[in-house]
């Protein structure tokens, strides 16, 4: 993206819910959009409704949406200015966004050099512990070689601590120690083993987080030295590392702790001239906040943090990546309400086998505070080439209740018929006294999921 | 990484003797029967097989015998503003009731700086022709139908 370099055709370079989502945020600007696609997302919502539509390649995705010079291509050959990445596919491909604004055009998102800061743990720790962003507490560097000095390092880290090996990943060359007197074996032993299986005995030390919550800042930024912090979501309830269902703000947290690490985020991304949307995760335990990784995009749960602030991140991406400010300050941000996402996949809710077929109903439930983003029509199929997720149902209350309350209204309402659908999934966990308390860990749905079966 | 290459490199001199024949290597490798390079001026076509014209016909067409009779259509092999003739040229490759043979040319696709050959899938007859000259066609768009010769 070229600082202030305006456009008046974005291309859309995804598909599903995502492509409709910006689409319309396209068309609230007055912007024409340009769908690319693959053969057989041809019925898609927002290919039907596009200024100009074109089929890029087959269902592969590397030869569709991950196919960077046919985006390029496509790109020209219709005249779009701008690109759009959404989520997934090269959203996140400093390569992808260096390419676009080699070719003359806006890339709807940040440099390829902050992408590729962030892609990187290391760089990205650095970057964030530099600016004051909270990491994991641990050794900062490879172990000392003295074990009184490990010793001393744990004590002021604090136990429990994991011992890892630099060079190693997987979850291999690792040891968890609850107490001082394990510390010594442990550390020799990981040594051991690390040298043995990755030829490097270095090890590190951090803080070992047993029940943490998942809590992500979104943040905004302009061109022009601002950067907000848009509120804290709550993801914890996550399968194999993929969310569930998210909330916001996070239950339980005081406010000030939240402002207090938005502020940080806010400033991490002003140190690093950050532009657009972003996502800062936290593991969040024992009141601390370690910093994970930052999403350089708009993340699928953006809508709880949209409906609770009233800002529409789509529409304020394309307006800074037009060259525009900010129009709004860090005090107008206001968090009104409680709202709640549910992932709705094509899936069996048991065993989460992909369920793709012709959806035969799709009645969506309303009323107050409901909102739904899919690209799904009565008659869609849905596709076995691409992941399951066929929209998202979002409810939003006048407190955490009131959402629940809305959401479990909403999800009774909806009625899909052709294909399976995790609507029953999302409508035990509403019913779990853990979830209706909320604060639950990342580790909750696992061992929910593991109840289940047993019973 | 640094910034990534252009799409396609500058064509701004003729390639020597020894790449030609190295270029000739790859596209037969690829599948490819020709490569066409234009720049103000600068021309190089390379073809590596006969094209349509010249090539005998197959003397049978197994996958076809069955549907002799029905028309097959011709699939744009990738997107791009459809060309009916060669570049540089008014006649078209495979005017109505023209006879093409398998794998020979038929039309062009231009995206950028690509030119992409669009080849018969079938020996046979043009019987239609869908696709319009100047026209931005996506992948797999109909361009063309053949009447597969009878086996």
């Amino acid at each position: 993206m070229s600082d202030g370099q305006r456009f008046n055709r974005v291309l859309i370079a995804n598909r599903g819910e995502i492509a409709l989502r910006i689409q319309r945020a396209c068309r609230k600007l007055g912007l024409e959009t340009v769908a690319v696609y693959s053969e057989p997302d041809a019925e898609s919502r927002h290919v039907r409704e596009a200024d100009i539509a074109l089929c890029i390649g087959p269902a592969a995705a590397a030869r569709s949406y991950l196919d960077m010079d046919a985006l390029l291509l496509a790109a020209r050959a219709t005249g779009a200015s701008a690109i759009h990445p959404g989520y997934g596919f090269l959203s996140e491909n400093a390569d992808f966004a260096d390419a676009v604004e080699d070719a003359g055009l806006t890339f709807i998102g940040p440099t390829g050099a902050s992408i590729r800061m962030m892609g990187d743990k290391i760089t990205a720790k650095r970057a964030m512990r530099d600016a004051g962003v909270p990491c994991v507490p641990g050794s900062d560097g490879p172990l000392p070689s003295s074990m009184e000095e490990i010793r001393g390092l744990a004590s002021e880290v604090g136990f429990p601590v994991i011992v890892k090996a630099s060079g190693g990943g997987g979850g291999r060359g690792m040891r968890v120690v609850h107490a001082p007197a394990e510390l010594s074996d442990a550390v020799l032993l990981t040594a051991k083993e690390a040298q043995q299986a990755f030829g490097n005995p270095t090890l590190y030390l951090e803080r070992f987080m047993q029940k943490p919550r998942h809590i992500e800042i979104q943040i905004l930024c302009d061109t022009h030295g601002t950067a907000l912090w848009l509120g804290a979501r709550d993801c914890s309830l996550q399968r194999r590392h993929q969310k569930v269902m998210e909330e916001a703000p996070a239950p339980g947290i005081p406010a000030s702790a939240i402002a207090d690490i938005g502020a940080r985020c806010a400033e991490a991304c002003r140190r690093i001239g950050y532009r657009g949307a972003g996502t800062f995760e936290f593991l969040y335990e024992d009141g601390i906040f370690a910093f994970i990784e930052m999403n350089t995009r708009v993340q699928v749960e953006h809508p709880i943090t949209e409906v609770t602030t009233g800002i529409d991140i789509v529409a304020e991406q394309l307006k800074v990546a037009q060259g525009e400010a900010l129009s709004f300050k860090q005090d107008d941000i206001r968090q009104q309400g409680h709202a709640i996402e549910c992932r709705l996949n094509a899936e069996d809710p048991f065993s989460f086998m992909p369920s793709p077929g012709t959806v035969s109903r799709w009645d969506l439930p309303g009323g107050p505070g409901i909102r739904v983003d899919t690209h799904v029509v009565s008659g869609y199929m849905v596709q076995p080439y691409y992941d399951s997720l066929i929209g998202k149902l979002i409810a939003h209350g006048t407190s955490r209740e009131d959402a629940i309350a809305r959401l479990r209204v909403a999800l009774a309402e909806l009625r899909v018929e052709g294909i399976s659908t995790n609507v029953r999934l999302h409508q035990d966990l509403l019913a779990d006294p853990g979830i209706q308390a909320g604060g639950v860990d990342i580790h909750y749905l696992e061992r929910w999921l593991a109840n289940r079966s047993a019973s | 990484m640094t910034a990534p290459p252009d799409l396609i490199p500058e064509f701004d001199t003729i390639p020597d003797v020894d790449d030609i024949g190295q270029i000739a290597t790859w596209l037969v490798d690829a599948g490819l029967d020709s490569l066409e390079l234009s720049n103000e001026g600068l021309r190089l076509r390379i073809s590596v097989s006969c094209t349509a014209a010249s090539e005998p016909a197959p003397s049978h067409a197994p996958s076809f015998v069955e549907t002799a009779n029905e028309a097959v259509d011709v699939r744009a092999p990738y997107f791009g503003v459809l060309s009916l003739a060669k570049p540089l040229e008014e006649t078209a490759c495979a005017p109505l009731g023209a006879s093409v043979h398998k794998d020979g040319v038929v039309a062009f696709l231009v995206s950028g700086a690509l030119l992409i050959p669009v080849l018969a899938p079938t020996s046979g007859a043009v019987v239609d022709v869908v696709g319009q000259a100047g026209e931005l066609i996506g992948y797999g768009a109909t361009i063309m139908r053949l009447r597969p010769d009878a086996g």
